[in-house]
């Protein structure tokens, strides 16, 4: 993955990319785990979802850098 | 506090106890605001942001004691912020040499923005304001230089992204203040107030102000639990998940609280002209409501399920005991009376049981994916958003030419300022001493900060120094926020503590600079506040009263599908926003509040008449007969004058007349009896309405 990516002349940072990214599938998991009633075993939905967050974009940085 | 003498104690507790947990709630908000502004300021001086102030204000603005609001707010302001820097480029780049002509652009460009947030309520508005003024502060500075302009807004939007990154985790994730615990609390306390209320005035009589009243209480039920919905679907996920069912809670409460105002009105007036025997058959059929809704003392723990099988039997019930008090009504008079309340307690009680069902549903967790999609529907006036535009237009174009003709290097300060405030602040209740309050608080938090700038910051150079000196001076501001009495002052105290230290690296230690900066910020408040002056936004009463009215039109002919829906959520919308400006217990909100009942049950009806008609089984001169009526209805509520009344008055006759028995009947008697309500105001103003009142006696 290069380190900068081309947008519209713009370059912008490859982790910014990847972080809003990860952005996404954490609203996704969000909706998903909500919708399913899964907050109800999490103590502190909040951090979780910060962890999960944390979790998808270092996961998909270190894996594509 | 525990040794205190045991005489003494029980008195004291109570108000102790509160006011300690309300300081400690306050107390807790100030940490967590501080916590997050430093750990912002920390974050864009570690990134090598150009102005760590940008990010700090930004915290200062998003923190709210309740995370739900942070994440909201924080939501819209990111989506403005983005949209509103890439206006600003564009202008830039557009017109890098013809100031008046860019200056005219960004004019043209926040009034678009402003009049779009008065079509939008909670943060979605503030989004629109932000993109406005964001196009402002990014295009503004670097107008004499406009290469710098898109490094501008680089850092513009790096510096309020990490600020709304930082202030959203800080606040969701540190002691959060839940918002879904208010909005369950809000709903509980909106189904049991609506329940005990009904209890209570089924076993007697009520006065039409205490009617008036309590339907306000209503009304404002209503629009909050919206508003708290908005907030609390960016904090809870399952929450989000149970969004519609949320709004299928609230329409049903609003469909049920309309449907007893008329049933209660209906029986005020059939009592009023001595039918009492009717009125006694009535009785005798919501009695057993009555009981159905009185719960057993012990709390169970889901009620609102207990009510629902009750309400359920007493729907059964109901069926077999209007047949036999039609039976023992011997009078044919009184039948087409008795069918009408007959009719509205049954839609009562049906409304009743769903609301229950559904507040049950939700009580008991329950999820469901698949649910109807519904809007809460706003109610906008175009006078509203032109007055608006006009007042952001001219405030931007006087400054721009005060700017360019004093040639006052600070002018640009002047004209964000104002263009920020005037946006802000223009769906408060008070813009002008909205306004006021926040000068005041600008005004002191720059001689704080001039102190803390050129007395305190040159005796250190690093961060945790940066705390020390300045952390005293900011616990006041966010403590200040959570008092309502003085929130627009702590927050622009605040504001303007962390815009006047200007932090950006490097330093930059030059008083006239500041205390030219901090003037013009003086200045671009006060030509807000001399703009709301001049250009009020106040509507006046008797225009309040026609957009009401003019939902009865609505509901006479607009297209019927969800059309219960959106005539029950604008007028509460509607009343809502009426309230705000009118002082309430005034004879002014008094009108208005008789007006909202009359429009609410007279629109109601129509629309059910209007489902009878479509259903399609009446005959075809009934039906042309209802059509005229509904018409004659119409006009009145568009012009309520005598003529129009006995017009009115005669074409539902007319189709009374024509009609077969049936819902259909019922309904046009039910708005018969409101044309003749004497507490109705479509009655008061009339000089000589004669109803026949050979009928009533």
């Amino acid at each position: 993955m290069p380190r900068e990516i081309d947008l519209f002349g713009v370059l912008v940072p490859g982790l910014l990319v990847i972080f809003f990214g990860g952005l996404a599938a954490t609203a996704l998991i969000d909706g998903l785990l909500g919708r399913l009633g899964g907050y109800r075993h999490v103590w502190h939905p909040a951090l979780f979802r910060l962890a999960v967050l944390v979790v998808v974009f270092t996961t998909a940085a270190l894996l594509l850098f | 506090m525990a040794d205190a003498t045991p005489s003494a104690e029980p008195r004291s507790a109570p108000w102790l106890r509160s006011f300690a947990a309300d300081e400690a709630r306050a107390w807790l908000f100030v940490a967590k605001s501080l916590l997050a502004v430093y750990v912002g300021a920390w974050l864009a001086m570690l990134l090598h942001l150009e102005q760590p102030s940008t990010t700090m204000i930004t915290v200062a603005i998003v923190m709210h004691p309740q995370s739900g609001m942070v994440l909201a707010k924080s939501f819209y302001r990111a989506i403005g912020t983005v949209a509103g820097s890439l206006a600003g480029l564009l202008l830039i780049s557009t017109f890098p040499q013809q100031r008046e002509v860019f200056l005219l652009g960004l004019s043209l460009w926040i009034t678009l923005c402003a009049s779009g947030a008065v079509l939008y309520r909670n943060f979605m508005a503030y989004g629109f304001v932000l993109a406005g003024y964001t196009a402002a502060i990014v295009a503004l500075p670097v107008i004499g230089n406009p290469l710098a302009g898109f490094e501008s807004a680089q850092m513009r939007v790096s510096e309020v992204l990490l600020g709304i990154l930082v202030a959203g985790v800080v606040s969701d994730v540190v002691f959060p203040e839940r918002l879904r615990a208010v909005l369950r609390r809000s709903a509980h306390a909106q189904f049991d107030r609506f329940f005990a209320f009904l209890r209570d005035s089924l076993a007697g009589s009520l006065p039409q102000t205490r009617m008036e009243e309590v339907n306000l209480e209503f009304v404002r039920a209503a629009v909050q639990l919206e508003d708290l919905r908005a907030s609390v679907i960016f904090e809870d996920p399952e929450v989000r998940a149970r969004s519609s069912h949320l709004r299928l809670l609230n329409q049903r409460y609003m469909a049920a609280a309309t449907t007893f105002q008329s049933l209660h009105h209906l029986l005020n007036r059939l009592q009023r002209q001595g039918q009492t025997e009717v009125v006694s058959a009535l009785t005798a059929l919501y009695q057993p409501l009555h009981e159905a809704l009185t719960l057993p003392a012990a709390r169970a723990p889901n009620p609102s399920g207990l009510l629902a099988q009750r309400l359920e039997r007493f729907q059964h019930t109901l069926v077999q005991s209007i047949a036999a008090q039609r039976q023992a009504l011997a009078q044919p008079s009184g039948s087409l009376e008795f069918a009408t309340g007959a009719a509205l307690l049954q839609r009562l009680a049906a409304e009743l049981h769903d609301y229950a069902r559904t507040d049950g549903a939700l009580r008991a967790g329950v999820i469901r994916a698949e649910q109807e999609r519904m809007r809460f529907h706003r109610s906008n006036d175009w006078s509203d958003i032109g007055l608006t535009a006009l007042r952001t237009f001219l405030t931007m174009t006087v400054l721009s030419v005060f700017w360019i003709q004093s040639g006052w290097a600070f002018g640009a300060t002047t004209m964000l300022l104002a263009t920020v405030f005037s946006g802000l602040l223009a769906s408060a209740p008070n813009p002008v001493s909205a306004v006021l309050k926040t000068l005041y608080g600008f005004a002191a938090g720059m001689l704080v900060a001039a102190f803390v700038e050129f007395r305190m910051l040159p005796m250190g150079d690093s961060f945790p120094f940066l705390v020390a000196a300045t952390l005293p001076f900011l616990l006041l501001g966010p403590y200040l926020s959570t008092r309502p009495r003085f929130a627009g002052f702590g927050t622009g105290y605040t504001i303007s503590v962390l815009l006047n230290l200007g932090l950006r690296q490097p330093m930059l230690y030059n008083p006239e600079v500041y205390f030219n900066s901090a003037l013009s910020q003086l200045g671009g408040l006060a030509a807000a506040a001399a703009a709301f002056m001049l250009l009020p936004g106040q509507v006046s009463l008797s225009r309040q009263l026609r957009r009401l009215r003019q939902l009865v039109a609505t509901a006479a002919s607009a297209r019927l599908e969800g059309l219960v829906w959106q005539f029950e959520t604008r007028l509460r919308d509607l009343v809502q926003q009426a309230v705000v400006h009118t002082p309430a217990g005034s004879a002014q909100s008094r009108i208005l509040m008789a007006w909202s009942l009359a429009v609410q049950e007279s629109g109601r009806t129509l629309i059910e008449l209007r489902h009878d008609l479509a259903a399609g089984t009446l005959p075809d001169e009934a039906r042309a007969r209802t059509e005229a009526a509904i018409g004659a209805i119409d006009r009145l509520y568009r012009m309520p004058d005598s003529s129009h009344w006995q017009q009115a008055d005669a074409a539902v006759n007319a189709a009374i007349a024509a009609m077969p028995e049936g819902p259909a009947r019922n309904h046009l008697y039910q708005i018969h009896s409101a044309l003749h309500d004497t507490e109705s105001p479509l009655f008061g103003p009339l000089p000589i309405p004669v109803p026949n009142s050979t009928h009533a006696t």
